[in-house]
Formats: C-alpha cells, sequence, structure tokens
C-alpha cells in the first residue's frame, strides 16, 4: 500500500495510454456535451476545429480513468480530490488517437486535522505525434501510514 | 439577457459580452445508476460505485465522481446554449472545486457570472471570455466552482467575413500580417 508519505516531490508516474474511439467520443459527446464540433461531423468541419474533436470533458474524464488504473497498480491509498488548480485543452483530441499520460508530484503537505495528506500533480496527455493535449495541475488526498505508537 | 455566450434567444457575440452578467439555468436530477454508470467508465474507485464501501469512505454513502458533476454542467451549459451557440468550445478552467459531494436525488442547477472578456491577440475574429460557475444542488449548496475560459466569436464583420477558421491579423499588434480591414483603434 502507498501512503501520503510515500509521495515524493519530482515523483513521475506513467498513467498508459487509452485510444479515442468515434463511438465513445459521440457517446460522450450525445449524453453530456452535445455541441455542434462534438456530434456533427459536417459542422464541426466548418467550426474552428476543422472536424470532429472529442468534448474536453470527455478527455478529462479518460484522464481520471487512467489515473485511477494507474493508482490500483501502486496500490495507493487514495482519498478522492478537493478539485484542480487549472485544466487546459491544449490541442483537440480526435478520433483515433491515442493518449499516454504522465503526471509529476509538485507539491505534498499533510492535512492538519485529520489522518491524511495532500498531494498536487501536474497531469499531462500527450497524442501519438507527442503533442500535449491536456494539462491539469490538481490535488488528491491519501491516507496517512499509521504512526507506530511510542 | 445573455448570461453565457451565444445562448438561442439571440446569438451573444463576444461585442455583447461583459463582466458582471449572471444567469442562473439548468436542472439536472442526479440518480444512482447514472453516478455507477459514470464511474463504472471512467472513475471507478469504492466511493462512486459501491454504497457499502462508500458508508465507509470519508464521504459516509455513494458520492458522484467529480468528473461526472462536470460532465452534468457541461451538460446543462450545452444545453441552455442551444444549436445557435456562437461559442467554438474553451481553452480549459482554473480553480474547480468540489466542496460538497453530490449524491443520489440531488437536483442540479447553474449559476454563471462573467468575470472578463479578453480579445484574442492572434486571431481578430474572436476573444476569451472568463466565467466564473457554481453548480448548486437543492440546497443551495455549491456542489462545484470552476472559471471557464470559452472561446467566443466576434459579429461577422459587414461584406463577407473571411471563415472562422482564417489566420486573423492581431489587433493588438500580434504577429498578424495586417490582413484585418477592422481598426481597432
Amino acid at each position: 500500500m502507498k501512503y501520503f508519505e510515500d509521495f515524493a516531490v519530482g515523483e513521475e508516474m506513467p498513467l498508459g495510454s487509452h485510444v479515442m474511439t468515434e463511438e465513445a467520443i459521440l457517446a460522450f459527446a450525445r449524453r453530456y456535451d452535445p455541441q455542434p464540433f462534438h456530434v456533427d461531423a459536417e459542422a464541426a468541419r466548418r467550426s474552428i476545429y476543422g472536424g470532429l474533436i472529442a468534448s474536453g470533458w470527455h478527455t478529462c474524464a479518460v484522464m481520471m480513468r487512467l489515473s485511477v488504473e494507474a493508482h490500483r497498480r501502486i496500490a495507493a491509498a487514495g482519498l478522492g480530490s478537493p478539485g484542480m488548480d487549472s485544466c487546459r485543452w491544449l490541442k483537440p483530441v480526435r478520433a483515433g488517437d491515442t493518449l499516454t499520460g504522465t503526471s509529476v508530484v509538485l507539491e505534498t503537505w499533510p492535512s492538519r486535522s485529520r489522518p491524511m495528506g495532500f498531494v498536487r500533480r501536474r497531469v499531462e496527455l500527450r497524442n501519438q505525434r507527442g503533442e500535449a493535449v491536456l494539462a491539469v495541475v490538481g490535488v488528491s488526498m491519501y491516507r496517512r501510514r499509521e504512526t507506530p505508537a511510542g | 439577457m445573455s448570461g453565457w455566450p451565444g445562448v438561442a434567444d439571440g446569438p451573444a457575440y463576444f461585442e455583447d459580452v461583459h463582466a458582471g452578467q449572471t444567469l442562473r439555468f439548468g436542472r439536472y436530477e442526479v440518480t444512482r445508476e447514472e453516478i455507477v454508470e459514470f464511474a463504472r467508465q471512467f472513475d471507478p474507485q469504492p466511493f462512486h460505485l459501491d454504497e457499502a464501501a462508500a458508508r465507509e469512505s470519508l464521504f459516509g454513502g455513494l458520492v458522484a465522481s467529480g468528473w461526472h458533476t462536470g460532465a452534468m454542467f457541461i451538460s446543462m451549459v450545452a444545453e441552455h446554449m442551444g444549436p445557435r451557440a456562437v461559442t467554438q468550445g474553451a481553452l480549459g478552467f482554473d480553480d474547480l472545486t468540489w466542496p460538497v459531494p453530490v449524491r443520489p436525488g440531488d437536483v442540479l442547477t447553474v449559476e454563471s457570472t462573467v468575470v472578463e472578456t479578453i480579445p484574442s491577440r492572434s486571431r481578430s475574429d474572436r476573444g476569451t471570455v472568463k466565467i466564473a460557475s457554481r453548480v448548486l444542488n437543492q440546497r443551495a449548496e455549491a456542489v462545484m466552482t470552476l472559471t471557464s475560459l470559452v472561446i467566443v466569436m466576434r459579429r461577422p464583420r459587414a461584406g463577407g467575413a473571411a471563415p472562422p477558421a482564417a489566420p486573423g491579423a492581431g489587433a493588438e499588434g500580434g504577429a498578424g500580417a495586417g490582413q484585418s480591414s477592422r481598426s481597432f483603434q
């Protein structure tokens, strides 16, 4: 089990990869973000993006999925997140793109009131051409290792 | 009034959007089934999937993934804007918080306020609008807050506007080659 104390500033974690299929892009967009450039190929061609692109919230959700799987691989004692400092959708994500994630620890600090601590990270997703498509700085909470008595 | 740019009751171009404009919109009923369905796909942590495990967690019961709340937020925004929106997506957001968990049975709405309008330095056909939003539950508690950076197109110029994707001249002395015929002085 990996606890709050086990995360060090500068530590990098690979998040693995995910392929964005057109089917998944359309399914997410139809359900949650039916703006023309996410659901209508013709309208998307006329938009500033020149073609269908994934909802940025879909890309964030995929980042979360990759992050949960990575945390499971290292058996981290995660407790959720209070929020994100910033999120930038740097480049459009299109059908067929393979997104690969990495995260790096920027800062750690213990909670003053609870047996847990906070870890601030920068997470990036890059496409198959190595272009960063998503950059997020956010905070996660982890359980502390139980302090041995005495 | 057009609080969020591009609402269906009259296209709001960049020029129509002003700091201080506020709007409340949306209604989203959160179900247990949807919380679990979203979590299975994108955020399979025990407190989003399983009531018994969630009871043992910090949250004391099943809660929606924060990214699910984000998806419900953009759903209310997209529905509110309608098909005639002149927004073209967003650059991202800042200062996203999830202060109160979203639980099954919650009913969410959005309250958005325009914070700032920023003309693009490199593209004369658009600008960025900073919009601070709060997603509220039925007790008027903020369950998510964020400041979005929304891309909003300028009003098309009379006499044949360039297509939106055409590179515009930098109106404020950017790298543009002076293709714009419009004076900003």
